[in-house]
C-alpha cells in the first residue's frame, strides 16, 4: 500500500508541476510555451506509437499517416462548423478503424516486412492527400480560402493563446500516460510482453496473438489521430508536407533513443529530440538544429548497438535484449 | 524506481534554465525568415545578402540617429511547424519591428496568424498563395504577385505573342507550382487555347520520360510548367531527348543560372515569367544590382533577392517615417506609396501589391534575356 | 508510344535491377533489409560526380575514363558497404531482427545528412563528359546512353550470375545464405563471405548511382530514398533473396512505372508502386521466384 500511495503522490506532484510550470518557470513567454506545447503533441504521438513499437515490438514506420488522418478529418469537419468536441471522437474512431482494417492483412507479416509495409502505407497516404485536390485541397492544404478552422470553446471560454492549448494538450498527455500505464500493467500488457518475447510460445500459452496485436495496433492509432485533431485546431492549418516518412522516423528515433517500451523513456526521448535543440538554440544558435538529424542518426546506431533498451531502460527490456548476446 | 526518477530529473535540468537572454539597447531589429537549410537554402541565403545590404544602407544613411538597425535571421526550414515556432520566438522579442518573410506560403500562412496577435508587420517576398492576404489580417503584406497573375500573364503571352494554341501543362504538385499551372490553364482555355493535358509530377522526381512520351502523342506546341528549376531543367532536357522539340514556358522559380546548368542546351528557347520590371529599365534597380555584384562578387543573384530587398526597404522606411513607433507601422505601410527597385509599390486593402508588373524572359545563348511584357 | 514506353521502362529497370541486387543479396545472406543501401547508391553517384568533375573532357580517352570512373566507384561503394556492415550490423547479428533494421535506418539518416551538410543541399548537375547520340526509328527515339545503360547492366548481371554459379567463392556465398553454421563447418569463412556480399552489392549499387546521375543529369543528397524503395519492391517482387528474381523484378518494375506514368497517371505512379509492394508482401511474399516467408502460427 505504501508503494502505491508513493506513486500516486509523485504523480500528483508531476501534475502540479505541469500546471505551474509555464506560469512560474516560463513566465508565460509565448515562444517557450509554444515549444512545450509542441513537445506535448509529440508526447501524445510517441506514447501512442510506443504501444506498437515498445509494448508489442512491431516496428511502425508510417505512423504519421494516422496523424494525417486525424488532422484532415478534423480540418474538414471543422470548416463545416462542427465543434471540436464532436470531431475529436470522430477522428479517434476513424484512426482506430483505419488501423483495424490495416492490421487485418498486415499483422500477419514478419517484423521487418511489417516495417516496410507501414512505410509504404505512410507514403501512400501522403501522396493521396497531395493528389486528392477535391477532398484535401492537395498541396495547398486545408482550410481553403475563405474557410476557417473553428476555434475550440468550452461553454463561453475560447481557446486562443498558446497557454490555453498547452493546458488542453497536457490534459491529453496525462490521459495518455495514464492509459499507457494501465495497459502496461494489465493482462493485455503482459500478453503484449509475452508476444514481444516469443510469439509462438505466447500463442501456445493460449494468448490470441492476432487479436491482441490488433488491439494494440488500434489503440496506438487512436492516439495518433487524437494528436492530429488537436494540432490542426491549434495551428489552424494542415498540408501533406507535414507527414513525410522522415517525420515518422523521427518518432521512432525518439522512442528508440529514450527507451522502448517504457513511459519515462518515451518522455525523455521526446524532450531530448524536440526540446533540447530548441533550448540550445538560444546559446548555440541554429547550428544544432541543422545537425540534429545527423546526430540523431548516429545516436540511433549507437543506442541500438550498445544500449538497445534506451537511455531510461525498463528492467525487463534490458534483460530481454541483453540475454541474447550471451551465446 | 528511485534511480529512474533521478535519471529523469537529471536529464531535465537544462529546461529550467531556458530563456535567459541579454538585450542591447538602441538596437532595432528586422527579422528575415526563410528556409536557410534544405532544398531552398540558396534562396534564403540570397535574400539574407540582399536584406543585409538594405540594413547597411539604412545605417549608413544617418537617418537613424543613435539607433542601429540590425538584421536577425531565422530558419523556418520550409516546415510549417518550425515557421510557427519561429513566429512565436519573433513576437516575444520586442525589439523586432518587422518581418521579411516567410518564403513558402505553407509557412507564411500559419505564421501570419501568430504575428497578427501582436500586430507585427510581415511582408512576404515570395509567398504566392492567394490565401495569405485573404485571411483578414491587417499586418500582412506581400511584394510579390499571386499565382494567378503569373499564370494569366503567361497564358496571354502564349496566345497573343507566340500564337500557340495547343499546350501541355505540367506542375509539381506544390501549392505554388500547381497554383500557377492552374491559373495558366484556366486563362489559356478562356482565351481559346487548348490544354491537351494537365499532369502532376512529384517534386524531386527525375524521370519524366514516360509522361513526356504520353504528352508527345497529343502533339502540343509548347509545354507550360509550374514549378522550380530542378524539375523544369530535367523536363526540357528529356523532352528534347525524346524528340519533342518544343519550348517550355515556366514561372519565376526557374530564374536562376542553375536552370541552364541542369537543362543544358535543351533550355535554349525556353520562356519564363518574372516579377517586376527588369533591372536595366529602372535606375534604382540597376544601382541595386550593380552594388550587389560589387559587394558579393562571386554570387549569382537568386529569384527573390530583389523582393526581399524591397520588403526590407519598405519596413525601414516605415520605421523612419513613424518616428520609430512600432504601433503605427502597419497603418503606415498600408497607405504607403513606395518608389523602389521594383518600381512603384502600394498595397490594396488585403495587403497585395498593386505593382503587378510581369516581364517575359527567354533563354538566348544560355542566358535569360528580357523579351517583353 | 507503346514501344517508347518500353524503352523508357527498360532503361529505368536496368538501374532498379542493379540496385535491387544489393538488397536481395544482403537479405539472402543475413536475412536483413539493408535500409542504408539507398545511401550507398547516392554516395556512388557523388563519387562519380567528383571523379568526372576532376577529369577534363578527353574525347580520345573516353572509354578509358569510363572504365576508370566505374571501377573506382565500384571499389569505393563496395568498401563503404563493407565498412557499414562491420560497424553497424555485425554487432547486432545476434540481436532481435528489428535491431539491425533500426541501425540501418540510423545509418541512412546519418549518410544523407552528412552529404547534405558537407557537400550541398541542392541538386548538383552531373558533368557531361561524353557525347550522346540520338537514334530514331519508326517513331521511337533512343539515345546511346540508354543503350549503354541497358547493355552495361545486363553485362554486369551476367557476370554476377556466372560468378555465383561457377566460381568457388560464388558457391560459398550460396552455401552461406542457406546456413551459416554448416557453411562454417565446411571451412567457409562466413564473415569474409558476408563482407564480400556487401562489397558486391554495394559496388553494384554505387554503379547504379552513377548511371542514374548520368542518365538524369543531376544528383541530390536525398536521391536514394525513392529508387531505394522501388528497388526493394523489385527485389520483393522477384523473390527476396533470389538473384535472378531481383534482376527480373527490376525490369518489371521499370516497365510498370513507365506504363503507369504514361497510360494511367503521372501523379499516381508512385502510389501504384507502393501498392504493388504492399500487395505482393501480403498475398505472395515469396515473390515470383522465392519461397514462403510468412510465419504461420
Amino acid at each position: 500500500m505504501k508503494f502505491i500511495s508513493n506513486k500516486i503522490f509523485l504523480f500528483s506532484l508531476a501534475i502540479l508541476l505541469i500546471i505551474i510550470f509555464p506560469i512560474i518557470f516560463l513566465r508565460l513567454n509565448p515562444y517557450t510555451v509554444n515549444i512545450v506545447a509542441l513537445i506535448g503533441i509529440y508526447l501524445i504521438l510517441c506514447l501512442g506509437l510506443n504501444i506498437t513499437i515498445g509494448y508489442t515490438g512491431l516496428l511502425d514506420l508510417g505512423f504519421m499517416a494516422f496523424y494525417a488522418v486525424g488532422a484532415y478529418i478534423a480540418a474538414i469537419l471543422s470548416t463545416k462548423g462542427i465543434s471540436f468536441w464532436i470531431t475529436l471522437p470522430i477522428c479517434m474512431l476513424a484512426g482506430g478503424l483505419m488501423r483495424y482494417l490495416l492490421g487485418l492483412p498486415l499483422l500477419k507479416l514478419r517484423g521487418d516486412y511489417l516495417a516496410i509495409v507501414t512505410l509504404a502505407f505512410g507514403e501512400i497516404v501522403r501522396l493521396v492527400a497531395n493528389n486528392s485536390v477535391s477532398i484535401t485541397n492537395g498541396p495547398k492544404g486545408l482550410p481553403r480560402v475563405g474557410e476557417k478552422i473553428m476555434p475550440i470553446h468550452i461553454f463561453s471560454f475560447v481557446f486562443q493563446d498558446n497557454i490555453h492549448f498547452y493546458y488542453l494538450i497536457f490534459f491529453f498527455v496525462i490521459v495518455s500516460i495514464i492509459i499507457s500505464y494501465r495497459i502496461e500493467h494489465s493482462r493485455i500488457g503482459r500478453a503484449l510482453i509475452a508476444i514481444r518475447e516469443d510469439e509462438v510460445a505466447a500463442e501456445l500459452s493460449g494468448i490470441g496473438v492476432a487479436r491482441i496485436k490488433s488491439v494494440a495496433f488500434v489503440l496506438s492509432g487512436i492516439f495518433g489521430s487524437l494528436a492530429g485533431a488537436i494540432y490542426v485546431h491549434w495551428i489552424g492549418f494542415v498540408s501533406p508536407e507535414m507527414f513525410t516518412f522522415w517525420e515518422s522516423v523521427f518518432l521512432v528515433a525518439m522512442i528508440v533513443i529514450g527507451g522502448m517500451g517504457n513511459i519515462f523513456g518515451v518522455i525523455l526521448g521526446v524532450f531530448l529530440l524536440v526540446g533540447m535543440p530548441e533550448i540550445l538554440r538560444s546559446s548555440l544558435g541554429t547550428v544544432f538544429i541543422d545537425y540534429r538529424m545527423l546526430i540523431f542518426g548516429m545516436l540511433m546506431i549507437l543506442i541500438i548497438i550498445f544500449r538497445p533498451q534506451g537511455l531510461i531502460p525498463s528492467k525487463r527490456r534490458a534483460l530481454e535484449l541483453h540475454t541474447i548476446e550471451k551465446d | 524506481m528511485k534511480n529512474r526518477i533521478l535519471l529523469f530529473t537529471f536529464y531535465f535540468l537544462p529546461v529550467f534554465f531556458s530563456g535567459c537572454m541579454k538585450e542591447d539597447h538602441n538596437v532595432i531589429k528586422i527579422a528575415l525568415v526563410s528556409p536557410f537549410t534544405g532544398d531552398l537554402a540558396v534562396l534564403g541565403q540570397g535574400m539574407k545578402k540582399a536584406v543585409e545590404m538594405a540594413v547597411e544602407d539604412a545605417n549608413a544613411s544617418g537617418k537613424f540617429k543613435g539607433i542601429t538597425l540590425k538584421l536577425v535571421t531565422f530558419d523556418d526550414r520550409a516546415d510549417p511547424k518550425e515557421a510557427v515556432n519561429v513566429a512565436n520566438r519573433i513576437i516575444s522579442d520586442k525589439k523586432i519591428f518587422g518581418v521579411v518573410g516567410h518564403l513558402n506560403s505553407g509557412c507564411s500562412i500559419p505564421a501570419s496568424q501568430v504575428y497578427a496577435k501582436e500586430n507585427l508587420v510581415m511582408i512576404s517576398p515570395g509567398s504566392t498563395n492567394p490565401k495569405l492576404t485573404l485571411q483578414g489580417l491587417k499586418n500582412i503584406f506581400r511584394v510579390c504577385t499571386t499565382d494567378d497573375i503569373q499564370g494569366n500573364f503567361a497564358a496571354n503571352y502564349v496566345i497573343n505573342n507566340l500564337k500557340i494554341k495547343r499546350v501541355a501543362v505540367i506542375h509539381d504538385k506544390t501549392a505554388y507550382g500547381q497554383g500557377v499551372a492552374e491559373s495558366f490553364k484556366n486563362n489559356f482555355e478562356e482565351k481559346g487555347g487548348k490544354a491537351v493535358s494537365f499532369d502532376g509530377i512529384d517534386s524531386g522526381d527525375k524521370d519524366f520520360k514516360a509522361l513526356l512520351t504520353s504528352i508527345k502523342t497529343k502533339k502540343p506546341s509548347l509545354i507550360y510548367f509550374g514549378g522550380p528549376y530542378p524539375e523544369c531543367g530535367l523536363i526540357t532536357k528529356q523532352a528534347k531527348e525524346l524528340g519533342l522539340n518544343i519550348p517550355i514556358f515556366s514561372d519565376d522559380a526557374i530564374n536562376s543560372p542553375e536552370y541552364v546548368k541542369i537543362g543544358g542546351k535543351a533550355t535554349e528557347g525556353d520562356y519564363a515569367t518574372m516579377i517586376g520590371i527588369p533591372a536595366e529599365k529602372l535606375p534604382k534597380a540597376k544601382k541595386f544590382v550593380d552594388k550587389f555584384k560589387n559587394t558579393y562578387p562571386d554570387t549569382d543573384m537568386q529569384p527573390y533577392d530583389t523582393n526581399a530587398y524591397e520588403a526590407a526597404s519598405i519596413i525601414i522606411n516605415a520605421i523612419e517615417n513613424t518616428n520609430i513607433d512600432k504601433l503605427k507601422i502597419v497603418d503606415y505601410i498600408s497607405k504607403i506609396k513606395f518608389n523602389g527597385i521594383l518600381g512603384k509599390t502600394s498595397f490594396d486593402k488585403n495587403g497585395d501589391t498593386l505593382n503587378k508588373n510581369i516581364s517575359i524572359y527567354k533563354i538566348i545563348n544560355g542566358k535569360f534575356v528580357y523579351v517583353g511584357k | 508510344m507503346f514501344f517508347q514506353q518500353i524503352v523508357n521502362g527498360l532503361t529505368l529497370g536496368s538501374i532498379y535491377a542493379l540496385l535491387a541486387l544489393g538488397y536481395t543479396m544482403v537479405y539472402g545472406i543475413l536475412l536483413m533489409i539493408n535500409f542504408a543501401h539507398s545511401e550507398i547508391f547516392m554516395v556512388g553517384a557523388y563519387c562519380g560526380f567528383w571523379i568526372l568533375s576532376i577529369l577534363p573532357v578527353l574525347n580520345n580517352y573516353s572509354g578509358f575514363i569510363l572504365i576508370l570512373v566505374f571501377l573506382a566507384t565500384l571499389i569505393i561503394s563496395g568498401i563503404l558497404a563493407m565498412f557499414i556492415e562491420k560497424i553497424a550490423y555485425k554487432p547486432l547479428r545476434r540481436a532481435p531482427r528489428l535491431s539491425p533494421l533500426i541501425s540501418a535506418i540510423g545509418v541512412s539518416i546519418f549518410l544523407q545528412n552528412l552529404i547534405m551538410l558537407s557537400v550541398s543541399f541542392q541538386s548538383l548537375p552531373y558533368p557531361e563528359r561524353f557525347e550522346i547520340k540520338q537514334f530514331q526509328t519508326t517513331g521511337i527515339v533512343i539515345n546511346s546512353l540508354q543503350i549503354f545503360i541497358f547493355c552495361f547492366a545486363i553485362t554486369l548481371m551476367i557476370l554476377l550470375h556466372i560468378f555465383i554459379r561457377r566460381t568457388k567463392l560464388g558457391k560459398a556465398m550460396q552455401a552461406t545464405s542457406q546456413n551459416h553454421i554448416v557453411s562454417q563447418l565446411m571451412g567457409i569463412n562466413v564473415n569474409g563471405i558476408i563482407s564480400l556480399t556487401f562489397f558486391i552489392g554495394g559496388g553494384l549499387g554505387g554503379i547504379a548511382g552513377i548511371l542514374n546521375g548520368m542518365y538524369y543529369g543531376s544528383i541530390k543528397y536525398n536521391m536514394g530514398f525513392l529508387p531505394g524503395i522501388k528497388a526493394f519492391t523489385a527485389a520483393v517482387l522477384g523473390g527476396i533473396g533470389n538473384i535472378k528474381g531481383a534482376m527480373v523484378g527490376g525490369f518489371i518494375l521499370g516497365i510498370l512505372e513507365a506504363f503507369s506514368a504514361g497510360y494511367i497517371s503521372s501523379e499516381n505512379k508512385d502510389v501504384i508502386t507502393f501498392l504493388v509492394l504492399i500487395i505482393v508482401l501480403i498475398l505472395k511474399p515469396g515473390g515470383l521466384f522465392g519461397e514462403q516467408v510468412t510465419e504461420k502460427i
